[in-house]
């Protein structure tokens, strides 16, 4: 680990300042900055951390206004959050469904959507792969098991890690995003950058900008959303698959659905193959089988995880079903 | 003798500072002008090596560099055979091998460092797996690639194949798996040419003390080495240790400063020792009603590149494979064999976990071919009081690992839950199968053989200035309980106050040998020479008239404290001597492999979601005959540790193979279960088989029939015959693929 400048802004026009140098990286709740810099992948000089600035944590708003949420938020705050328990529920359960009660009560929500690839090849010091700056993408003919079935023929394979994002997206949340010069908005599945973009990133954010504000839309008339995840094992760990849906269901039909999946692609993506077979439908369990088939049918496994595509149809069928209020069970 | 503290769930010595965190553990231990070292190791899996690069941008001056140059003495790893050398001298056999070793004042330069060397190497053909050692795809190791051969013959099986019932015949596989303790290894040196002193985190001070004698060609006296608090071992800290003592004693030396040698979990998991995989090929044949007629087992380990602990981990897993069953006529091959691989070494078992998963996983399918009762299967094939078991050793102790598995069978109720199950499996529209499954084992506690023997452990005993009684034992507490059984032990023995007992820090100028803290045998073997030892004391004071027979704890402290005065100091020392009537013969593997076994039966409920094939362990019952239970919180706590770690074994814990070497060496990839993930663990110790307070070993115990069960019960749910673990839900995806 290098020695390394440590800045604690107070306020957010102090953060700005803070990261004008160019090799500044932020700190939120620490828990993906630590690992980074102790994997010896990060390297900052100087370490902004903006986990004391107040005016970054907060949950306002209501379903009908819409909800905007501070970025320093915790996952436990949200896990938690009255305003998060009705239609945009998908999001509670997301935030309390990521890695522990320790992890949930120091991770922030924007750390979330701005953590690195958890590739075993990429946090290991020993492989210089194409995300770090080298020509190999050791997972392709390595060990992918976890790796993406989507988006993964253009030289890296790995998934995004943010469980908070895939909600976000069927949510259809949007981010602010500033720096000391302008402030922009933009929809969290635009967020993200595919290796096809830009091998060397996982967002759009440029050097000096922060994310200040993510903003859920009011809710539609009879929305509702679900988020589920399949681990290897139950406790606590990183997804094999994860699905979340939000959609308005006027009785048993379902209108405008919105179905994202994590742990498949190197972002998060919406399906479109899903909502296009769950669109107008009355939802059963057969119908909510057919949109995890739908879903798979473009994916494109790696030699290891054939298994994922079985999963995510069984993740996605059960997801439509508890969104619905379906046991996929009966 | 009146048990007072034996028994009871006394609060753990060392319990306080613990949980207070006033416990050191090496890495929060430093030195004035302490500087800080690392590793470089191989990146080619076999080759020799040709020249040694050092970058241009590093100013190497201020480093302190140790090559083979540098080692006074042998280079070589004392353990069972010398062929693991410290530092790599020309030949490199595995991608871990250490080759030089860097220290540096700042640690934060040394990963730079590390990276700026190269090692030129000339590679060589490798070979990664059992298949290409046996197959003799490359010879590494002897002439035929094999570190170690036993046979076990009892009766003649060629003569039962002819004209049995039925024979089944399968082949089952277990994968490498990672102790994870719960702190990295580590160790801090001292060293000159005189003397060397090397504090760490370690389960055998002694084996240590030994390796590093002929690498610094000194004497005994002048190699000090002490343990510092320990955060688990499991076998892990068993051997390993002695290279990284050594690396950092070699580094202190040469930079004549204290050197700190922390391996961070990545390294820890990629370069110290595992689990050996197996292959096992069982062959049985049985008659019409289930006897078992003759056991055909050819077992054979992973060794890894050296032999380290190899030969020994073979030989309990070869007398352990046809487990605790009578039959005539049993033949086990067992072989270890040479791969490039880091080297396979202790952990938790030694060997047994292998081979009584495939005897286990086997019996079932027999019982399943003869349309048994897989329980009614086993039980009448049970050894009793009298039977000779695979090694030919008479079970003299009055064996009811019936009444084991009826309790096992009650608790756990096994019947009404496989009827229910069978029921629910029959279901539409439910969301998991469910299953039951049971597994009974012995495991033999000590050193095998005349291991004990050769062994001679001593343990002492002595008065400290208060009056009170000091054990000295290189035993050491790795969190398993040394210190509290060692107290209570010792406080019965002498009939004084727990607190009275105080135990010596693991600290070689300090203690005797009382043998390494592995094989169970702490509480069974080194407890029994504590009682003598301080029973010396007591005899040694009631002889001086201090004191008489009946005293109380303040009477001791007096006698104790007037006999200091008279004559200065009171040390006792006693040494192991073998119970009458074992007898082991090396050479043709027959007789008392154990003075003592532990007998155990357990069984595990599991659910398997019928479409993404993901097992969850629902229930677990625990039984098991352990003599005498000196603590009863510790020992539930050690059983349901090795549960734990057994399901680890059996579901999620998979070491990825490439080119060598561990590739999911980072917790985050190699999973294994939390206390959430775990069901409820219910133990049961059942009542001693023998009265008169015989212990017998459980360390080892859970880790032995826990996977068996585990999987008994997912082929229960699921009809599919189980051969490997780790058994992943992709895994059982194939198998019902394979089908369809």
């Amino acid at each position: 680990m290098n020695s390394f400048e440590y800045a604690m802004p107070k306020r957010t026009a102090d953060v700005f300042r803070a990261l004008e140098s160019s090799d500044s990286i932020i700190k939120a709740g620490g828990i993906d900055v630590l690992d980074l810099i102790k994997e010896g992948i990060a390297h900052p000089q100087r370490l902004v951390n903006i986990n004391s600035i107040d005016e970054l944590k907060y949950i306002e708003g209501n379903q009908t206004t819409g909800v905007k949420i501070g970025p320093g938020t915790t996952l436990a705050e949200l896990a938690s959050s009255e305003v998060l328990s009705g239609s945009y529920r998908a999001l509670a359960q997301a935030a309390g469904s990521t890695a522990t009660p320790q992890i949930r009560n120091s991770a922030t929500l924007g750390g979330s959507l701005c953590q690195r690839p958890r590739c075993w090849y990429f946090r290991n010091k020993d492989y210089h792969c194409t995300r770090k700056g080298g020509f190999t993408c050791f997972a392709v003919n390595g060990e992918n098991e976890n790796h993406a079935i989507f988006e993964n023929d253009f030289g890296c394979v790995m998934v995004h890690p943010s469980t908070t994002a895939v909600a976000l997206i069927a949510l259809g949340a949007k981010l602010t995003i500033a720096s000391a010069k302008s402030s922009r908005e933009i929809l969290v599945e635009d967020f993200f950058v595919t290796p096809r973009e830009n091998m060397h990133r996982e967002n759009i954010l440029e050097q000096g900008e922060i994310i200040t504000a993510i903003h859920l839309p009011p809710a539609a008339k009879n929305m509702v959303s679900y988020y589920y995840k399949q681990k290897a094992k139950q406790s606590f760990d990183w997804p094999i698959a994860e699905v979340a849906v939000s959609m308005q269901l006027d009785g048993k039909k379902c209108q405008n659905p919105r179905v994202a999946l994590g742990a498949a692609a190197p972002v998060p993506m919406r399906s479109k193959e899903a909502e296009s077979a769950l669109n107008n439908q009355e939802v059963t369990i057969d119908i909510a089988a057919s949109v995890g088939k739908e879903a798979m049918k473009k994916a494109t496994p790696l030699s290891q995880n054939k298994y994922k595509v079985h999963i995510f149809q069984a993740v996605i069928k059960r997801t439509v079903c508890w969104a619905s209020d379906i046991d996929p069970f009966a | 003798m009146n048990k007072k503290w034996v028994g009871t769930n006394v609060p753990r010595k060392e319990g306080i500072e613990k949980v207070t965190g006033k416990s050191k553990y090496i890495d929060d231990l430093t030195f004035p002008d302490m500087i800080y070292g690392i590793t470089v190791r191989s990146d080619v899996p076999r080759g020799t090596i040709r020249k040694i690069h050092f970058a241009d941008n590093i100013n190497w001056d201020e480093f302190t560099i140790v090559t083979i140059e540098d080692i006074p003495g042998e280079n070589v790893v004392t353990l069972i055979e010398s062929d693991q050398p410290f530092l790599a001298d020309k030949e490199i056999r595995h991608q871990q091998e250490p080759i030089l070793l860097l220290a540096h004042p700042d640690k934060s330069l040394l990963e730079e460092a590390r990276r700026s060397i190269r090692i030129e190497v000339d590679e060589l053909p490798a070979i990664f797996n059992i298949e290409e050692s046996l197959n003799k795809k490359q010879i590494i190791y002897s002439d035929d690639n094999i570190i170690k051969e036993y046979l076990i013959t009892k009766g003649n099986t060629d003569d039962v194949w002819d004209s049995a019932y039925k024979i089944v015949s399968e082949e089952y596989h277990t994968g490498a798996q990672e102790q994870l303790y719960i702190e990295n290894n580590g160790m801090i040196a001292i060293a000159n040419d005189e003397e060397v002193t090397v504090w760490g985190s370690m389960q055998c001070p002694y084996y240590i003390h030994k390796a590093l004698m002929p690498l610094f060609d000194l004497p005994a006296e002048k190699i000090r080495i002490i343990q510092t608090a320990t955060g688990g071992g499991f076998g892990g800290k068993e051997e390993y240790p002695s290279i990284i003592a050594g690396h950092a004693a070699l580094l202190a030396r040469k930079a004549q400063k204290p050197v700190k040698l922390m391996y961070d979990r990545a390294e820890d998991m990629v370069a110290t020792t595992k689990r050996h995989p197996s292959h096992t090929r069982q062959k049985i044949a049985v008659d019409e009603n289930g006897k078992l007629l003759a056991i055909d087992i050819d077992f054979v380990l992973d060794g890894g590149a050296y032999t380290t602990l190899s030969a020994v981990v073979l030989s309990r897993g070869a007398i352990h494979a046809a487990g605790p069953y009578a039959c005539e006529n049993i033949r086990i091959r067992a072989r270890a064999v040479a791969t490039n691989t880091p080297p396979q070494g202790a952990f938790r078992g030694f060997g047994a976990p292998q081979s009584i998963f495939a005897f286990e996983r086997h019996l079932d399918l027999v019982a399943k071919q003869l349309n048994m009762c897989p329980v009614e299967f086993r039980k009448q094939n049970f050894l009793q009081q009298g039977s000779l078991n695979a090694t030919g050793q008479k079970i003299e102790e009055e064996v009811r690992l019936d009444k084991v598995l009826d309790l096992a069978l009650e608790k756990s109720q096994y019947f009404a839950k496989k009827k229910q199950f069978a029921v629910h499996n029959s279901q539409k529209n439910v969301k998991t199968y469910k299953g039951v499954g049971l597994a009974s084992f012995y495991h033999g506690a000590g050193f095998t053989g005349s291991g004990e023997v050769y062994l001679a452990s001593i343990v002492g005993a002595r008065l400290t200035a208060d009056g009170k009684v000091k054990v000295l034992a290189a035993s050491t507490e790795i969190g398993q309980g040394t210190n509290t059984i060692f107290s209570q032990i010792a406080a019965d023995a002498l009939g004084i106050d727990y607190d009275m007992v105080e135990i010596e820090t693991p600290d070689t100028s300090k203690v005797p040998n009382s043998g390494p803290t592995v094989a169970s045998r702490t509480c069974m073997i080194v407890g029994k020479l504590v009682e003598s030892a301080v029973c010396g004391i007591r005899d040694t004071l009631l002889k001086s008239n201090l004191l008489t027979s009946e005293y109380t704890s303040q009477q001791f402290i007096t006698a104790s404290k007037k006999y200091l005065e008279d004559f200065g100091e009171l040390k006792i020392f006693v040494k192991y001597k073998p119970p009458a009537g074992i007898h082991w013969d090396e050479k043709n593997y027959r007789g008392s492999a154990y003075s003592a076994y532990a007998w155990a039966v357990y069984v595990a409920e599991v659910s398997v979601d019928k479409y993404t094939y993901e097992m969850q362990v629902d229930d677990f019952v625990a039984v098991q005959e352990v003599g005498e239970v000196v603590h009863p919180i510790l020992a539930q706590g050690q059983i349901e540790g090795g549960v734990a770690q057994g399901i680890g074994y059996a579901l999620y814990e998979d070491v990825v193979w490439r080119n060598g070497q561990m590739a999911n060496n980072q917790m985050t990839n190699y999973i294994i279960p939390t206390s959430l993930d775990a069901p409820d663990i219910r133990v049961f110790f059942s009542e001693p088989f023998q009265p008169g307070g015989v212990r017998k070993g459980i360390g080892e115990l859970p880790m032995d029939g826990t996977a068996p069960a585990v999987i008994s019960a997912v082929e229960n749910a699921t009809g599919k015959h189980v051969c490997h673990v780790p058994l992943r839900p992709e895994d059982l995806m194939m198998l019902y693929r394979k089908e369809t």
